[in-house]
């Protein structure tokens, strides 16, 4: 009897998470920004350059700078809506944020799921470790035990270059796996290569440097799939900071290195 | 290189007053809804009583990280947009009222079956028997338990950092991201829980020894 | 605009749930036995045991009822590693599964220890018991049966507790269903389906607590 009731209930369940599956995205979410007044982005800040907490524990970086900017031009309000690296695209399906500004970088696979606009920065996945740790290319990543980010670049271009017998470990977030390489319990990561820098210079004593690239990518604001008037007008907004050097300002003033030039979507 | 500091120390406490927050409020709102299960569960109509057991059952029997993912991102499926701090809330309101409708159910259960006998002979409707003579007797078999599971929700609120809530657990990742120096941080972190948790456990237990009904186990998690 | 549930892509990849369920299910299995050996052990010094070792007994237990396994899972993973001490993502989760389920047991055992009646001690005295006899013959299993049901809910509790240890990369059900809502994009349908399967975990061990208790303590048997 017990055993039944578990089962309806398991099936009510299911059945209402299903029925209700229907839901109306608004028709002009730039109008509604427009109305409110407000719009909500993405802020990630466990994930330096792009996103991090100040000596203040205010959010800054260069997405979140993006973020800023792209509301100051709007005339609207800034909501900042943090998510973790894994939460980025389902905070944007889920109407959580408007746009999601957080080192997304253009993937096709992606492209299935949310919409691109042209891409505003550039970065790339290496592997980095210790000076200790002897690794010269992806052949010496057998027996390693490598650690990365779910729901990431480097999730999808790791797993492709390494040897068999690498031991890929995956975190839901960058502060743990960041945490994991300086506590040792990774021989190596996955990750942005502004991050290695970053940790090489908050962590001097743990001797953290890049070893190799895996792959470059160009990063870029996404929407939710149908919003177009506000792709549009992202996409005008890239276009035009690209031309006046707002973009390149703010890239080079939060990762220390010369943008290089954007390609278009 | 940034050392663990006054302003980091201020940073958790300050994300200390959200874990506070979001306690109180799922516990304010779990135990309006709760009321409402706990008499559907105990209910003398079976769809009522399955329904209501159902409920149970599924967020008794499923991760709080699942069913937080679930309605964290889900409602909004459904056309609700509503900020991060509703949807927590919900969450941890539905998850409270499933553990706190147990609770209350056994505890009105425990009221002796005499006592509706004796308050139908005297004539009272089923919503007076219980109002008047079940609910007063049981609230206080309650209170222990439900003391202790204010407990449980505390820290049931540090899931919420999984999916990027900024509260006292989120808050103590992203100083040791900052400052590197986990072995500092998080045993920081565990004492500010310690320090939310430790008297609501003791008076739990001093309700419990108080009241020394039958079963004096706790309903911990 | 709307959702369109895509379950397919979800089964298609059923196997790989299927094992993070295989290790959440190895996981909290071991936790049971080893957490239990733990909670016997100090539920005996608990009420036993020489002064000292009992404060000892009870701050193990605070310390860990009153602060998140979140929180405890840090500090096994990262923390102790500072100082020299290092478990492996697998070994850090079943360590803190261990040190929590081991906590609440040790209580919930300490509980069912002193609701035996001091007449059933000093019947086993009489009859020349030794000390740890009586522990195990006379106390321990009706103490068990007392409190085999909360027992048996705390291990669910820990069971459905342990999907947090996906935040230090082992690869149980909910890292596997993060890795899958990461590459297929389909979250909502991954964790409907992984809700479904910690439901079925979740009642398949409430069905073989109760077929112990049966088997165990009802069975034809006194007391």
């Amino acid at each position: 009897m017990k055993f039944v009731t578990r089962l309806l209930a398991a099936a009510t369940a299911a059945c209402l998470l299903l029925g209700l599956g229907i839901g109306q995205a608004d028709a002009q979410v730039l109008d509604r920004i427009m109305k409110e007044k407000k719009i909500r982005i993405t802020a990630q800040v466990d994930s330096a350059p792009f996103g991090i907490l100040d000596k203040n524990n205010k959010p800054t970086g260069s997405e979140i700078e993006t973020a800023r900017q792209i509301a100051k031009d709007l005339g609207v309000e800034l909501e900042l809506v943090q998510v973790s690296g894994p939460q980025r695209i389902p905070a944007l399906l889920s109407d959580r944020a408007d746009l999601a500004i957080s080192s997304l970088s253009i993937t096709t696979d992606r492209a299935k799921t949310v919409w691109f606009a042209s891409p505003h920065g550039a970065l790339s996945i290496v592997i980095g470790g210790a000076k200790s740790v002897n690794i010269k290319s992806a052949a010496d990543l057998a027996g390693k035990k490598i650690g990365m980010t779910r729901a990431t670049l480097e999730e999808q271009e790791v797993p492709k270059i390494a040897p068999p017998g690498t031991n890929i470990v995956f975190f839901d977030e960058h502060a743990a796996t960041q945490q994991a390489l300086l506590t040792g319990q990774i021989d190596a990561i996955g990750c942005a290569a502004f991050l290695i820098n970053d940790l090489a210079k908050k962590a001097p004593d743990k001797g953290i440097e890049t070893k190799f690239t895996v792959a470059t990518a160009f990063y870029a604001v996404a929407v939710k799939p149908g919003n177009y008037d506000l792709l549009q007008w992202v996409n005008t907004w890239v276009f035009v900071n690209k031309l006046n050097g707002v973009l390149a300002k703010i890239y080079e003033q939060n990762t220390g290195v010369k943008l290089v030039d954007l390609p278009t979507l | 290189m940034r050392t663990f500091g006054a302003n980091e120390f201020l940073f958790i406490l300050t994300a200390m007053q959200w874990t506070a927050l979001l306690s109180l409020l799922a516990f304010a709102f779990g135990g309006l809804v709760v009321l409402a299960i706990a008499m559907l569960r105990i209910s003398k109509r079976p769809p009522l009583r399955l329904s209501a057991a159902g409920y149970i059952q599924l967020f008794q029997g499923t991760p709080l990280l699942i069913q937080l993912f679930l309605v964290y991102y889900g409602l909004s499926l459904f056309g609700l947009r509503l900020d991060a701090w509703t949807s927590v809330t919900i969450a941890y309101t539905a998850y409270a009222a499933a553990f706190l409708g147990d609770i209350w159910r056994g505890c009105i259960q425990a009221v002796p079956r005499e006592q509706w006998e004796a308050s139908r002979a005297l004539a009272l409707s089923y919503f007076q028997q219980l109002r008047l003579v079940i609910l007063p007797q049981a609230v206080r078999i309650a209170i222990p338990p439900t003391v202790g599971f204010m407990v449980s929700l505390v820290k049931a609120t540090a899931v919420a950092s999984i999916i990027g809530f900024v509260e006292l657990t989120r808050a103590g990742q992203l100083m040791t991201n900052a400052t590197f120096q986990p072995m500092i941080v998080y045993p920081i972190v565990a004492g500010l829980y310690f320090t939310l948790c430790w008297p609501l456990s003791v008076w739990a237990q001093r309700l419990e020894k108080g009241m020394r009904v039958g079963n004096a186990l706790g309903t911990g998690t | 605009m709307t959702y369109v549930f895509q379950f397919g892509i979800v089964f298609d990849r059923f196997g790989e749930l299927l094992e993070g369920a295989w290790l959440t299910v190895q996981l909290a299995a071991m936790a049971l036995a080893l957490g239990m050996a733990v909670a016997l052990t100090c539920a005996y010094l608990r009420t036993a045991g020489p002064k000292p070792l009992r404060m000892l007994v009870v701050a193990y237990v605070e310390a860990v009822r009153n602060t998140p396994f979140l929180v405890q899972l840090y500090i096994v993973f990262f923390s102790l590693p500072q100082l020299g001490v290092r478990f492996e993502a697998n070994q850090a989760a079943l360590v803190a599964m261990v040190v929590n389920f081991g906590a609440y047991a040790t209580e919930i055992v300490r509980a069912g220890i002193q609701s035996v009646p001091v007449g059933q001690i000093e019947v086993g005295r009489a009859l020349g018991l030794k000390r740890f006899q009586i522990y195990r013959l006379i106390v321990l299993f009706p103490a068990i049966k007392a409190v085999f049901p909360a027992l048996a809910s705390q291990f669910v509790l820990l069971l459905l507790g342990s999907s947090v240890v996906a935040a230090i990369s082992a690869k149980e059900l909910t890292a596997i269903a993060n890795t899958l809502q990461s590459t297929t994009f389909r979250a909502f349908e991954v964790y409907i389906v992984v809700a479904a399967m910690y439901l079925a975990i979740a009642v398949g061990f409430r069905a073989f607590f109760a077929a112990v208790y049966w088997f165990v303590f009802a069975r034809g048997r006194e007391r």
